[in-house]
């Protein structure tokens, strides 16, 4: 008889097998196959396929289904157990490696678990409120804007809440920013005026008081548990009395703002007290004043009327609540509805384009947009650092891959025997993946460890107090942790488990050289240059962003900040200040301004020669007094200072040399007493002085000066500049402090050294230097790691072999340089390809700095040669060691 | 009293399991229902019948090697039990009474509507 050999589709085969209960299943699959060959003979193979599929489908039935649930084979937990004990041993066996994956792994994950704590937390915000789900805040935005603005027109709250698919809103408007007084006690305050609906819209529980009515009438304020208890201690703060001195202290706190002179707004009556400490939320404040109270303060001109502005989107916070049921398109629908009708109103220079979208609750805590109301790290920051740690985390998977496929040989004989007894490959990789699970829970372990470091040092940074990051350790943390823990276990596990389980047992017990070990170098070798390639990257940029802070540090200002200490004022008359301070020994010079220049903050104006038709040019505007430039040692080049005369000084200004520039002069002579005319109308601006270029601006911002006037105007005061000259700098501070405290009982002193200011606005830069350069660290350490575990494995496999090279005379350098030259050939490799890789992205980001350092080779030679020397390092560490040994004790090995 | 459960499909099965004595495997038993019943039996309804008559206990089974025809898979040859001798002899017996019980005219009048 013919052989037949025709077999069915495997596809469905494999299907049939998967789903039929295996006592019947061989004998069923005789029967389809034998079927299916009488039916090849019959009718041909494409109706015999055909018809095959039909017969697959139809036994999918119960009774042929494999019973659920109960599992076929019973003995899974002593086998579990066994992995894990074989698992443990060779842990304890191999502790080297051991040390090097659990270690790599650990470093790797402690950065993880960081990520993941930053991400619970901002996911914890604002999940108290029961109608998070419908909550959506309006975001504004126009043509050419770089974000999205948090804040949009003060009358859509109201227009807003006519629409059906909306079924209330409420607004917020940060316009409340003083100091609260009740009976002799004094606070600094920031706060909202806040709709009667916002306790509709939002959770927040009253301690005291009725959320319904809490913000209904005029001049009643609802309070923090904080200030309640600092301004009534244990009294009833429902119903007591409050007054207000604002002082356009502006949310978001922490924003640079000192205030202005006080404004009386009267009497508040105490409606309420919150528990912020309750909730985690992304708004904050002291206290929520009714919005009913606004129209009689515009009335009394005591704040900007805007409840009709359409056009000024950068105050009002607008949420609205949908109606159950309704989808967020509705509200987009809604809101492109009023753009539209509102047209007219909103038309303005800077609206063109202007849309509003909403924002769900949920997405408010993630990412930041213009205006916000609680500073936080951008969505962008949440993606470099994640994108930081899944490269150290695959690096350190990398590691572990790496060395286990090197090992191969070590297990070999372990599989084959397995195999013989009855191990499917489905088994043996179970059992690798549980031994690399089980490495990567004892990293879990020491990266815990060093997460208790990690936090503290990150909550340290000088960025932090703008995240505002608290990191608190939660139980359900604890679960991500596991989590990540078994996923990096997985990850790190499944190459090597489906390449070590994939051995013919026959190979592995009978040759082990017949083993792909070899074969498998040149993708050993490939995953290590990418380590050192990533590795060279991180510490070239860490460099070269440190050198550009250096940079930054020793930059030459155009002025003397140094002895120079800043006082905010406060709200406080300059006058009053400066003549008490000027008694006071130590003190040299004082002058006033009303910005810090270079320290970020900038004011612009827009002005023109008298009598010229162009256009308006924009420059930076600085107000000062007198002595600002004497005092900060900013030369005059020509003309004079301010007139002593009051009236005439406030129409002086005095210019600097990139203004000279800027208007095609070519003396500085020649713009002394020219006249300019301001857009914004008030009187001609005589030049007076011109002064030398100095900057004002942040440093990142921009590369050359730009033409700025300093204008003299006592109104904008909010610094005084104190000199000091005696050598106890601290000792004049204390002494100016004590003198505030005598001006002004209720508001700390609040002063800066303008040299540290300077530096303080490039810590941030610090800061990235700070991050780079530990992932740098990381990143190197573990591609160390992983460089000493394969060495290590090389000069363990070869110890035979050197040993008869050292007995036939080879001496330690040539056998040194034998077991090294492989790994010297990858380092080379990886400088080779890494060099000029990192040379060119760095490359791009810089070309866009203003005022950046010098990038050259240098910096390129600087990272090779560290990555050079730690890599020669680790391999000779070892590679010495076993050239050194002798040839007596190596070939006794075995 | 329900003391035999049997289909149709089921008593069929039995039947012809019975006809091949030694040789009831399920390609073998699906070929001669078709034969004798001219009817298309799909694998799947037939393996569910065999299952569940031996879980009835009127079915008991054993594999045997297969051959080359079979890529070496095992067959599975189906033997009647003496419960499942009992069932169709059961039904059997049943259908008879009833046959028996028809009266004659129901045969005879053949054109009445």
């Amino acid at each position: 008889m013919k052989k037949d050999t025709t077999l069915p589709p495997r596809f469905p085969m494999r299907i049939f097998r998967a789903f039929c209960d295996p006592e019947i299943r061989d004998s069923i699959e005789g029967d389809l196959i034998e079927l299916y060959r009488t039916r090849v003979k019959a009718s041909g193979r494409t109706t015999a396929n055909l018809r095959f599929f039909a017969d697959v489908a139809l036994l999918f039935r119960p009774g042929i289904i494999k019973p659920i649930g109960l599992p076929t084979n019973q003995n899974h937990t002593i086998m579990f157990r066994n992995y894990f004990k074989i698992g443990f041993r060779n842990i304890l066996k191999y502790k080297t490696f051991s040390f090097i994956n659990i270690f790599g792994l650990a470093l790797a994950m402690s950065i993880s678990m960081l990520i993941l704590m930053m991400l619970a937390e901002q996911n914890s915000s604002d999940q108290f409120h029961e109608k998070k789900e419908l909550i959506f805040r309006v975001l504004s935005d126009y043509e050419g804007s770089r974000n999205q603005y948090a804040t949009s027109p003060q009358p859509l709250a109201a227009e807003l809440a006519e629409y059906p698919a909306v079924e209330t809103t409420t607004k917020l408007v940060p316009a409340v920013g003083g100091d609260i007084t009740f009976e002799e006690k004094s606070k600094g305050i920031n706060g909202h005026f806040a709709d009667p609906e916002f306790f509709e819209v939002f959770s927040f529980e009253l301690e005291s008081g009725n959320p319904k009515s809490a913000l209904a009438q005029p001049y009643s304020m609802v309070v923090s548990q904080e200030l309640a208890s600092f301004l009534f201690r244990d009294q009833n703060p429902v119903g007591k009395t409050v007054q207000f001195l604002d002082r356009k202290m502006k949310l978001p706190q922490g924003s640079d703002t000192t205030g202005t002179s006080p404004l009386e707004w009267g009497n508040f009556t105490i409606t309420g007290v919150i528990d912020q400490s309750k909730y985690t939320s992304h708004l904050e404040f002291d206290v929520l004043v009714s919005s009913s109270t606004m129209p009689s303060l515009i009335s009394a001109t005591k704040l900007e009327d805007r409840r009709d502005d359409w056009k000024f989107f950068f105050q009002t916070y607008t949420y609205a609540l949908l109606s159950e049921g309704k989808q967020p398109e509705d509200l987009s629908i809604a809101l492109d509805d009023i753009v539209k009708r509102k047209a007219e109103e909103i038309k303005a220079d800077h609206t063109v384009g202007f849309k509003m979208v909403p924002q769900a609750l949920g997405d408010v805590a993630l990412g930041l947009v213009n205006n916000d109301s609680k500073a936080r790290l951008p969505l962008l920051g949440y993606y470099f650092l994640i994108a930081l740690a899944l490269v150290i985390l695959a690096s350190a998977c990398l590691n572990y891959t790496n060395l286990s496929i090197a090992r191969a040989l070590t297990r070999a004989k372990e599989i084959g025997i397995r195999k013989v007894t009855g191990a499917l490959r489905k088994n043996l990789v179970v059992q690798f993946l549980s031994e690399s699970i089980l490495t990567a829970l004892l990293s879990l372990v020491i990266a815990f460890i060093l997460l208790l470091v990690l936090v503290p040092s990150f909550k340290g940074l000088w960025v932090n107090q703008f995240l505002n990051f608290k990191l608190p350790f939660v139980p359900s943390l604890f679960v991500g942790f596991i989590l990540l823990a078994i996923i990096v276990g997985i990850l790190a596990g499944i190459y090597p488990a489906l390449f070590l389980s994939g051995y013919q047992p026959i190979k592995a017990l009978k040759s082990l050289s017949d083993l792909g070990g070899s074969g498998k170098l040149r993708l050993r070798k490939f995953l290590g240059v990418s380590q050192f390639v990533v590795s060279l990257f991180f510490i070239t940029t860490s460099i070269l962003i440190y050198s550009q802070f250096k940079h930054y540090m020793a930059f030459d200002y155009g002025f003397k900040s140094e002895n120079i200490v800043n006082i905010s004022l406060q709200g406080m008359d300059h006058q009053k200040v400066r003549s008490q301070y000027e008694s006071i020994s130590g003190v040299s010079t004082i002058s006033a301004c009303d910005i810090i220049p270079a320290t970020g903050i900038n004011n612009n104006s827009e002005v023109r020669v008298m009598g010229d038709v162009s256009d308006y040019r924009s420059v930076g505007l600085l107000h000062v007094d007198r002595a600002f430039h004497e005092n900060l040692g900013i030369e005059l080049v020509a003309g004079s200072g301010f007139s002593e005369n009051e009236q005439l000084a406030q129409t002086q200004i005095i210019v600097n040399q990139a203004m000279v520039k800027d208007l095609g002069h070519s003396s500085a002579d020649a713009l002394v007493g020219l006249q300019f005319e301001s857009k914004w109308g008030g009187p001609l601006l005589t030049v007076v002085g011109v002064a030398k270029d100095f900057r004002y601006k942040l440093l990142l911002n921009e590369d050359e000066i730009s033409p700025m006037m300093m204008k003299y105007n006592p109104g904008e005061f909010q610094y005084l500049n104190v000199k000091v000259a005696s050598s106890d700098l601290m000792k004049t501070v204390a002494a100016l402090e004590s003198q505030w405290k005598e001006l002004d009982p209720v508001h700390p002193f609040s002063y800066q050294f303008l040299d540290e200011e300077i530096e303080a606005t490039h810590r941030g830069i610090f800061d990235v230097v700070s991050i780079l350069g530990f992932i740098s660290f990381l990143a190197i350490f573990i591609a160390c790691l992983g460089l000493l575990g394969m060495t290590t494995y090389t000069a363990e496999r070869k110890t035979k072999e050197v040993g008869i090279r050292k007995f036939l005379g080879a001496d330690s350098f040539s056998i040194t340089l034998l077991l090294s030259k492989g790994y010297l050939q990858m380092l080379a490799i990886s400088v080779i390809l890494g060099a000029p890789l990192s040379y060119f992205i760095n490359k791009l980001w810089l070309e866009n700095l203003p005022n950046r350092v010098e990038f050259g080779l240098g910096t390129i030679a600087l990272g090779s040669l560290v990555l050079l020397l730690l890599g020669a390092l680790t391999i000779s560490s070892q590679t010495v060691r076993v050239s050194r040994a002798k040839f007596a004790d190596t070939l006794k090995v075995d | 009293m329900k003391k035999f459960q049997l289909g149709e499909f089921e008593e069929l099965v039995l039947l012809t399991v019975g006809i091949l004595y030694q040789e009831a495997y399920g390609l073998a038993i699906k070929s001669e229902m078709e034969d004798r019943l001219k009817r298309g039996v799909s694998v799947g309804a037939l393996q569910a019948a065999l299952r569940r008559l031996e879980t009835k206990g009127f079915l008991k089974s054993s594999e045997e090697q297969g051959n080359q025809e079979r890529a070496g898979r095992p067959k599975r040859f189906y033997q009647l039990t003496a419960h499942g001798k009992d069932a169709l002899a059961y039904t059997k017996t049943t259908r008879e009474t009833l046959w028996q019980a028809i009266p004659d005219v129901v045969w005879n009048l053949k054109t009445a509507f």
